[in-house]
Parts: C-alpha cells; structure tokens; sequence
C-alpha cells in the first residue's frame, strides 16, 4: 500500500503552536504538515516535549493552532465555533487517553455509548454489538469503572471510541498505564479495528513495541517532523531512535 | 503545622470564600438583626424621651385595670383638676392632656393611616403650653368647639390646606371641623408615622372621650423647686376622692420606653430567633464545606502523613484554617448585617414610617456575640471533619481517588433509628397525657435521627427523585441522577439545610391551615349575620356604639346588634368581657345558650361559659362582684350559661349596665341581618351609605367577614415566612457552594465528557438536574417531618381550643415547586463553571 493510493481523513498544513511571545516563545509545533491515511493505523513517536499531544489535541479540536491549519473530513477547524467542534468531537473523532478514560458513575455499556447517547444517536446495534464482542466485554457491561481492571477500562474506552464509526480515532498513550501483557492485548484490539473494521487510527506512544503495531510511524522532534517509517518492527524503531537520538 | 495551615488557606482562595460564605450569611443575619431591633429601640427611646421633654410632673388617675396583652385601661380624671394643679406654687404652666382614638377622614372620603396596623391614629389637644412640642406651621391652635388642627404629614397626606373643612371620626362619633392651623411635632412632621388630629382641651374632651374627662395633665415647673419635690406637692394638693398619682417627667418617660421597650423587646426576640435558626441551618453548610475540603484534600494530608506528619498536626491545621475562616467570616459577617439593618430601615421609611433617624446602633455587644458566636460556630463545625481529616491512612497517598468514604455505617443506620424512635416514644407519651413540655424533646429528636440517617436516605431517594431527569433527559439526566447519589453523605449534608427550612415551613403552613379552618368553623357556626361591620382598630378604640342602633334602625334591616368589649377587674385581675344588647342579637350572634334566654340577661346579669362556670363553680344563681373601669364596683347573678366561648370568651353582660359611665366602651363588630324580602343589593347599598357617613368601620357580607377573620392568620404567617426565609437563602446558599466544590473535584471528568462530545448545554443541564434533586430530596423529607410537626404542634394546641388538624395540600404543592426552582437557580453560577473547565489543563493534570 502506497501513500498514494489512500484517501485523507486528517491532516495539518504548515501548523504551528507558539506559547508565550518574543524570546519566551515556546514551539510546541513548528511548521508541521503531515497527512493520516484512511483505514490506516498511523502511530506518532518522538522524545518528550516533542509536541505529541499538541499535535494530537489540535487535529482533534481541543486546541487551537496559532498558525496553519487542521483538516478533518474536509474541513478545517479554525473555521468552526465550540458548539461545531464538540459535535466534531462527538460525530467524527474517537478519544482514548492514557488514564482517567471513563465517566465513573456510568456503567460499562453506557460509557461505550457515552458519544451516541449525548447525540442523541441510537447508532448502529449490531456494529456495537460487534464491538463489544471484538473487545471481550459482553459479561462486564453493568460493571462500573470502579468494579474494572485497568486493562479492561481501556478495552471499555476503545469500545466507545469505536461505538460511533468515527472517521479517526486519537489515543494518547493508551497503554502507558498497563502491563505489556495487558497492553499487548489492547493493542492488538486496536489492529484489529483497523484490520477488520476498516478504522483510522493515530496513536502517540513512547514504546517501539507498541509502535510496532501500526501500519506507519511519524517521527517529532522539538516540534518538527524529523522522519517517517512505514511497516515498522520494533527492532528498526529502535535503531532509528538511536540515529535519531545522536 | 502553622506555616503549613496558613500556606493552605492563602493557597485556595476560591475555597476560603465559599467556606467563610456560609459564615458570612448567618452571622450577617446575627448582626443584622440584632442591630436594627436596638436601632428601633433607640430611636423610639428618643422619641418618648423627647415627648415628656419639657414636662417636670405628670397628674394621672391612679384607677387602672390591666389586661391580657400587656394593655391596660386606666381611668380618666375631671377637667377641673388643672386649674387645681395651676396654682401649686412652682408650677409654670399646666395643660390637659388626651390622647385618644380619632381618624382623619381624606377628601376622598378614606380615612389617613392605617386601621389598626402600623402607626396608630391619634385625636389629642393642641393648645399654648409651655412643655408642648407641637407647634403651629401655619395657621394656629384651635379654639373653638368647631375648629381643628392636624399634624403636617397628614396634611400633606390628605392634600390639606389651612381653611378646609376636614371630617374627624372619634369615639363618639364623626363630625365636620374646619381646618385652622398645621402641627409639626419638634423637627418632624408626625411622631412615628401616627395621625394627630388635636383639638381645644374643651373640644377634645367633649369630642374624643366624655365631657369633662381627661387622660392627664402635663406640667411645666418654673425651675425654683426639684421635680420631685413638685410632684409631691402637686399630689398632696389633689384631694384624696380624685384618685391621682403624680409622676416626674423622668418617671413618666422611663415608664412609657418601658412599654415600648417590652413590644419591642419581643420583636427583637423573634427577629433573633430566628436568625439562630438560620445559623444552625449555616452550620450544616459550614460541616459540609469542611468535609468535602477534607476529602479533597485527603491525598495532600495523606502525603503529610508519610513524611512524619502527625495525626494531631494535621487536624490542628485544619482548626486553624477554621479559625481564620471563622474570624474573618463573622468580621465580614458583622459589616454585612449592619449594611442589611440600614436596608431595613430604609424599608420602614419607605413604608412611611416617619421616624427621627438617631443613626445605626451598634452596640459592643452586638461586635462582640457576632464574631464570637460566629467564631464558636465555624469552629464547632471544623471539628469532626478536622479529626477524620486527622485519621486519613498515609497509604491514601499513593491512591489514585480522591472520593469520600461514603459507606454508611451500621452504627449511624442502629444511631438514627434509636433517636427517631425514642422522638416518636416521647411524643406517644405526650399525646397519650404525658406534660406539653416534653413534645420539644420529642421533635428534636426526630429530627436528629433524621439527619443521622441522611446519608442512608439519601441514595435510594435521590435514585428515585432522578427517575424523571433520567427518563426525559437522556443521557444527561441519567449522569446528574447518578452525580446526586454517588456521595450520599455530601448530598444529604446538602440537602439537610433545605431539610430543615422545608419542615418549618411545612409545619408553620399545616399550623396556619388548621387555625384559619377552625376560625372558619367557628364563625360559621356562631355568627348568623348577613353582614358584619367590622374594625381593625380592636384595642386602641373601635365602632361608636351608636352606629349599631341607627343601623337598627334603617328599614332595609331586620336587626343589627353591636358586639362590644370592656375590661374589667374580676377578683384583682383584668378581664375582657362581651358586651351584648340582648333585644338584637338574637339571630345575629349565637352563645349556644344552655337554659336561657337572652332576655335573662338584665344589666345586673351575666352569662359565663359552660366550662369556667365548671372550673370556677360558679353555677346559675350564684355572684360576681366586678370593678369597672370607673372603679365603681357591679354586683352581678349569673342568669345564664353558654357553649360556645370561642369568640365571646368566658363572661358576656348586658352593654346596659355600662350605659352612661365613664368606661371606655366601643363596640368591635355590628352584626346585621337583613329584612325578609328586600333585595340583597338594596340592603348593602344602604347599610353602606350609612356606614360611610360614620367614616369608621368596614362593611363586609358573611363570606367576607369570615375570610378577613382566617386572612388576619395569613399576615403572621407572612411575617413568620419572611423569617425563615433567612434560613431558605442559607440552605440555598449551601446549594451553591456544595456544588461548586463538586463542580471543582470533577473537572477532569467534566473535560473527559466535553473531550468526548458533551456540549455546554448539556454540562449545564446535568449539573442542574443535579441540583434540582438534592433540593427535592431535602424538600420531600422535610415536607414529611414538616407535616408531621405541624400535627404535634395542633395536638399540642388542643387545650388552647384547636381542634383540627388541616392537611395543607395547596402549599405542600407550592413549596415542592419553589424547592424545584430554588435547585434551577442554585445550579445556575455552578452550571456556568462546569462549562469553562478547560478541557486540556485538566486532562493533564495527571
Ligand atoms: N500550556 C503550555 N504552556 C507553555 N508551554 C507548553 C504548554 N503546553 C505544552 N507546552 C510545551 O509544548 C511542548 C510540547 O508539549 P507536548 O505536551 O505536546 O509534548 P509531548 O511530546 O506530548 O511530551 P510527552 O511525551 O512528555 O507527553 C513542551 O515543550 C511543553 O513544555
Ligand atoms: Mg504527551
């Protein structure tokens, strides 16, 4: 599959986020263009402080660029108000976070249904029941977060953030917080949404093996787009890192 | 620990301020209160000190009955006394003195003032005299038996000017006088807000009380003798048969700021009470402030903790904080509530209380209690959550929630259960014969095991409370049904305040209810009337005798009858007695008569109540021996006996007996019934012409008169609701501040759910069905202790002659409606913060 072949669902152009002014200034982005693939799982690595999550959160609509622009779907976001990005957000982008995914006075099912239910959306029955069968989490959908393990939280979070059929889905170091084992669990869900639910994924993480998983990895770097890897192995990520490292 | 306490509280302001809020409001109304009632005390001291300023001794009739109500009735002296009392050596000037029941009639035909509420409406003299404080504006003193003077308020009031002929209503009836002169009174235009109509002595005591008589003399000494020594001259000169007593002008002002001082007093009282009750209400917000900054702080304290913090440090720091919050609460508190008594006196003004302003009084004392009792208070309330704040584990540190304990124990459900029970058991015993005094103690405890089981109460109900909001509000519903139960402990401390004001509300309406249904049970069965001239003006002077027998008379009326009152001394104690005219009120007013006949009642009779007549063993036959107001004493025979002594009281006689005597005797009601066969619209038509003419009284048909009676509940019940409505703001303060803090703990919660698509107005609805439960929640519990109280208290009424109890469903109705609005508005600040949580900053916040 070449880059070529695929249809866009996000992407920036020339976008930069400056905090602060004149010498002060931080670059948490500085002139970032970069493109995610449909259908693809597309994974952002890079030391800390590299602009990860401002990268994120400005193509998800939480924040706002300073400069360039963020496009979802076609359209681009400094365009639209609070009320036209939170149905953004509710419509077209699913959210999984490293911690502190779920509301905790609702049940499993009703957070995997969080999205719809604010929209006042029935959604697709049978695609969430497919969800949830994907995730392993029939026998836990009375379940509060309270009464879940926290592999089973972000396997809850994963389920809401596919509930909806959004056109791309975010997770900030969704497996920062779990045990590889548990981790690998979730993250095999995650490529298995892409495999065979046809979803677009983006994801941050600091973990090569984690990287590993996706179809294509973008490399920040003090706010740049320092270098790109399609069908990684956790073995060329590190080698990488290490090159990018010196 | 000091350093760190105080670290602690500069470092969360916005926490400060809600918890000294609720410090501020109760001590605020402390202060408040207790500042205007010695303001009001003040100024009215200033008034009567002023009164008696330039008097140096004061002749009176030593004759006084008194009565129930703290009013007395004394006896009036001859004219003749002053020229008496002119010629002691040492005395100046002497002047007679009245001071009795007269209303100005407008131009419009309505009388100036109001009818027996608020400033009283005076007829007095106004002549040259070296010790009076009125003095002529314009125009000049009356003196002949057809002219007036009024003071310039009311000339103004009634648009009056020097030369018109201006309609005076008194005791003896209305007559036409032309208007001679304008009276202002020292510096202002009437004293307190009164009417004074002021005559020539000759005039106002033909015209106010009886030829000849007058209530006192004033006099002004010419300064060679002392005060005391003046009056005692002036006493020894009175002949012994006048009966007089002679006072000092301080004595005489000392004794009048008394009798103010004492109404007064009770106003004060029930002020301050009720300013308590809203602060206790304040405590259970100041507990809940402190708790829930407990929990939230937990992790910090348990970090404390780990690093050799001990237990006692950390909930001394705690204290300490309470301490601060306690001081600078109630100094806020305390320039609060002085601001809000200068409100209220601006309100009085406003209601055209015309008082001479002395400014606001702010007594030591006042300084002092405030800061203290808000000081005790807050520090009281800090204790227990200090202390668990005190047990946290230092494990709890390394815990990623923050969330209360929120387990309610087997010790507070066997707790709460035990108080209830033993509350019911005493009230058992109370109704089963047990002394009326315990019932407090039963109430009491009631209500502390209801609170005690709050927390246990408050999921379940909450749960079933948020039913609708669920059910009609979607997702979001379903989040705020949740929010209200996930922390039962901090709802039910939430909803406790609102608890509290919803049951004496409750109780307080039920109350009201059944004394307005007894009233009306009452007058339904015992007066037989088609109509009713009535008075508000009950005490202080009523209805002209005389307009029951021209009523009579008309040819439209079958009988009108006069309904009178008098006081009297009955074996040394002042007593009213109802004073009937046997040939009318037949038909018109019903004793239940027992064996007799009204015509049994000769004027040297009286009836007396079935049930004194019992106590006192008193039977048909045997007799009384009364004093009248005139100190002459009546040898009266029981003739007869009577049932229903609701309205007529123990003793009824014949308003013959008192017929030309000089006691004081008005009629409080003329009941009337029409003659067979005229047309009701020609009956009212004429009796209302008739009563203008009279210019007192207001005439009202059946179902008037029996509504005004029930409506005179409604206006204490205003004033009782105006009181506690110092505690409603309180609980809905707490409302308020409960919320914000909750609004504060959840904010990453609040970005997760924006982050995932919750729109603002969907924050706000949750956050305000939220609230609208907790509000619900308290309202329904205290509706049903309310209830209950309301039904203790009735029983406890019963030897008072209340014997209903009314279920008030109309207001049971309203109050739960108010309750739901008070929750909308409560969330309305609460609301609006949830929606600016900044999404990002707090899901950083890891
Ligand atoms: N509110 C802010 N004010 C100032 N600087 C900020 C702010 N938020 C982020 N930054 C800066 O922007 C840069 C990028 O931050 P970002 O959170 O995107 O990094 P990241 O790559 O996600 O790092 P990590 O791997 O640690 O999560 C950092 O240097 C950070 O200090
Ligand atoms: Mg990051």
């Amino acid at each position: 599959m070449t880059p070529q072949t695929l249809a866009v669902a996000a992407s920036t152009i020339s976008a930069s986020k400056i905090y602060g002014s004149g010498e002060d200034a931080v670059y948490a982005l500085n002139d970032v263009s970069v493109e995610f693939y449909e259908g693809q799982f597309t994974a952002i690595m890079g030391p800390s402080g590299s602009g990860k999550s401002t990268l994120m959160h400005c193509i998800a609509g939480l924040d706002e660029l300073t400069k360039g622009s963020a496009i979802i779907d076609g359209v681009d976001l400094s365009t639209m108000k609070d009320k036209g990005l939170t149905e953004l957000r509710r419509e077209k982008i699913g959210f999984v976070f490293q911690s502190f995914n779920l509301v905790p006075t609702l049940t499993a099912n009703e957070n995997i249904r969080l999205p719809l239910m604010l929209g006042n959306d029935k959604g697709d029955e049978a695609w969430i029941q497919n969800v949830i069968n994907t995730v392993h989490l029939q026998d836990r959908l009375t379940h509060r977060p309270s009464e879940l393990s926290g592999g089973q939280q972000q396997r809850v979070a994963v389920a809401r953030a596919l509930a909806s059929k959004p056109r791309i889905i975010f997770a900030d170091e969704p497996t920062g917080n779990l045990d590889s084992t548990t981790g690998a669990e979730i993250l095999s869900f995650m490529r298995k949404a892409v495999d065979e639910l046809g979803q677009t994924i983006v994801m941050v993480t600091h973990d090569p093996v984690a990287a590993a998983y996706a179809d294509r990895i973008i490399f920040l770097a003090d706010g740049k787009v320092v270098s790109e890897m399609t069908e990684p192995t956790s073995g060329k990520v590190l080698d990488l890192m290490k090159t990018l490292g010196n | 620990m000091f350093r760190i306490a105080l670290k602690g509280i500069v470092g969360r302001k916005a926490r400060l301020i809600l918890t000294s809020l609720a410090v501020i409001l109760g001590t605020s109304f402390l202060a408040g209160t207790s500042v205007f009632s010695d303001t009001l005390t003040r100024t009215f001291d200033n008034l009567f000190s002023d009164v008696f300023k330039n008097v140096d001794a004061y002749v009176r009739s030593s004759q006084v009955i008194e009565a129930d109500f703290g009013l007395e009735e004394r006896q009036r002296i001859s004219i003749d006394l002053v020229s008496v009392v002119e010629n002691v050596p040492g005395v100046r000037d002497a002047s007679p003195d009245i001071q009795a029941f007269a209303r100005i009639i407008g131009k419009d035909g309505k009388p100036l003032g109001s009818d027996g509420q608020g400033p009283p409406t005076f007829g007095s003299i106004g002549e040259e005299f070296a010790g009076a404080l009125w003095t002529v504006a314009d125009g000049k003193w009356a003196t002949a038996s057809n002219e007036v003077v009024i003071d310039e308020a009311s000339a103004k009031a009634g648009k009056y000017v020097v030369g018109d002929t201006v309609k005076v209503v008194a005791q003896s009836g209305s007559r036409d006088f032309t208007l001679v002169g304008i009276a202002s009174y020292g510096d202002v235009r009437s004293p307190g807000g009164a009417t004074f109509a002021l005559f020539d002595s000759a005039t106002a005591s033909e015209f106010l009380t009886k030829p000849g008589f007058i209530d006192a003399i004033l006099v002004s000494g010419d300064g060679s003798v002392s005060d005391t020594k003046l009056s005692a001259a002036i006493q020894a000169v009175i002949p012994a048969t006048a009966k007089t007593e002679t006072l000092t002008g301080a004595q005489i002002t000392l004794e009048t700021q008394d009798q103010i001082g004492s109404a007064l007093d009770f106003f004060g009282i029930l002020l301050q009470t009720f300013s308590f009750i809203a602060l206790g209400v304040g405590c259970f917000v100041i507990y809940n402030v402190f708790s829930i900054s407990a929990a939230q702080r937990q992790r910090e304290n348990a970090l404390l903790r780990a690093i050799g913090a001990s237990r006692k440090q950390v909930t001394r720091a705690m204290l300490i904080e309470s301490v601060a919050v306690g001081l600078v609460g109630s100094t806020i508190g305390l320039v609060a509530g002085i601001g809000l008594s200068s409100g209220l006196s601006a309100l009085l003004k406003a209601l055209n209380v015309d008082i001479p302003s002395s400014g606001l009084v702010v007594n030591q004392g006042t300084i002092v209690s405030t800061i203290v009792i808000g000081l005790v208070v807050t520090v009281l309330s800090a204790i227990l959550p200090a202390r668990r704040a005190g047990k946290v584990p230092p494990l709890a540190a390394m815990r990623a929630t923050a969330l209360e304990i929120a387990e309610p124990g087997r010790k507070r459900l066997y707790g709460g259960l035990l108080s209830i029970a033993l509350g019911i058991a005493i009230i058992s015993a109370v109704i089963g014969g047990a002394n009326n005094s315990y019932l407090g103690f039963g109430i009491l405890f009631v209500f502390i095991g209801t609170i005690v089981l709050g927390p246990i109460i408050a999921r379940p109900v909450a749960l079933f409370l948020g039913r609708p909001a669920a059910r009609f509000r979607g997702i979001t519903g379903v989040m705020a049904r949740q929010n209200s139960a996930r922390n039962p402990k901090r709802t039910s401390r939430t909803a406790s305040p609102v608890l509290i004001g919803v049951a004496l509300v409750t109780a307080v309406t039920a109350l009201a209810a059944s004394i307005k249904g007894q009233i009306n049970d009452v007058f339904t069965e015992q007066f037989k009337g088609d109509y009713a001239v009535t008075t508000n003006n009950q005490f202080t002077g009523g209805l002209s005798p005389s307009l029951a027998l021209d009523l009579n008379k008309l040819p439209e009326v079958d009988k009108a009858s006069g309904i009178g009152l008098i006081t009297v001394k009955l074996n040394n104690n002042g007593q009213y007695f109802t004073t009937i005219d046997p040939g009318t009120v037949e038909g018109v007013f019903d004793l239940g008569l027992i064996n007799a006949k009204y015509s049994d009642l000769t004027p040297d009779s009286i009836f007396l109540a079935e049930s004194y007549s019992l106590r006192k063993n008193l039977p048909i036959g045997s007799n009384v021996t009364i004093t009248l107001g005139d100190a002459t004493q009546r040898e009266l025979t029981v003739r007869g006996l009577y049932k229903f002594d609701e309205l007529a009281g123990n003793f009824v006689v014949n308003r013959a007996m008192i017929a030309n005597s000089a006691v004081v005797n008005f009629d409080i009601g003329v009941y009337i019934v029409g003659k067979n066969g005229v047309p009701d619209g020609e009956v009212q038509a004429a009796l209302d012409k008739a009563v203008k003419k009279y210019g007192q009284g207001e005439l009202l048909s059946k179902a008037e008169y029996i509504d005004k009676q029930s409506g005179q509940v409604n206006q204490l019940l205003g004033l009782i609701y105006g009181l506690l409505m110092l505690s409603i703001i309180i609980a809905f303060v707490g409302i308020i501040i409960t919320l914000l803090l909750s609004v504060f703990e959840r904010q990453r919660e609040l970005a997760l759910l924006r982050a995932v698509g919750m729109t603002r107005s969907q924050v706000r609805t949750t956050v305000r069905w939220e609230s609208v439960i907790t509000s619900l929640l308290g309202a329904v519990l205290g509706i049903i202790l309310g209830i209950g109280l309301g039904w203790v208290i009735v029983f406890a009424l019963k030897d008072q002659g209340l014997t209903s109890f009314k279920l008030p469903v109309g207001p049971t109705i309203v109050i739960m409606v108010m309750s739901f609005i008070v929750g909308l508005f409560a969330a309305i600040y609460p609301a609006w913060r949830a929606t600016r949580v900044n999404i990002l900053d707090a899901l950083n916040t890891n």
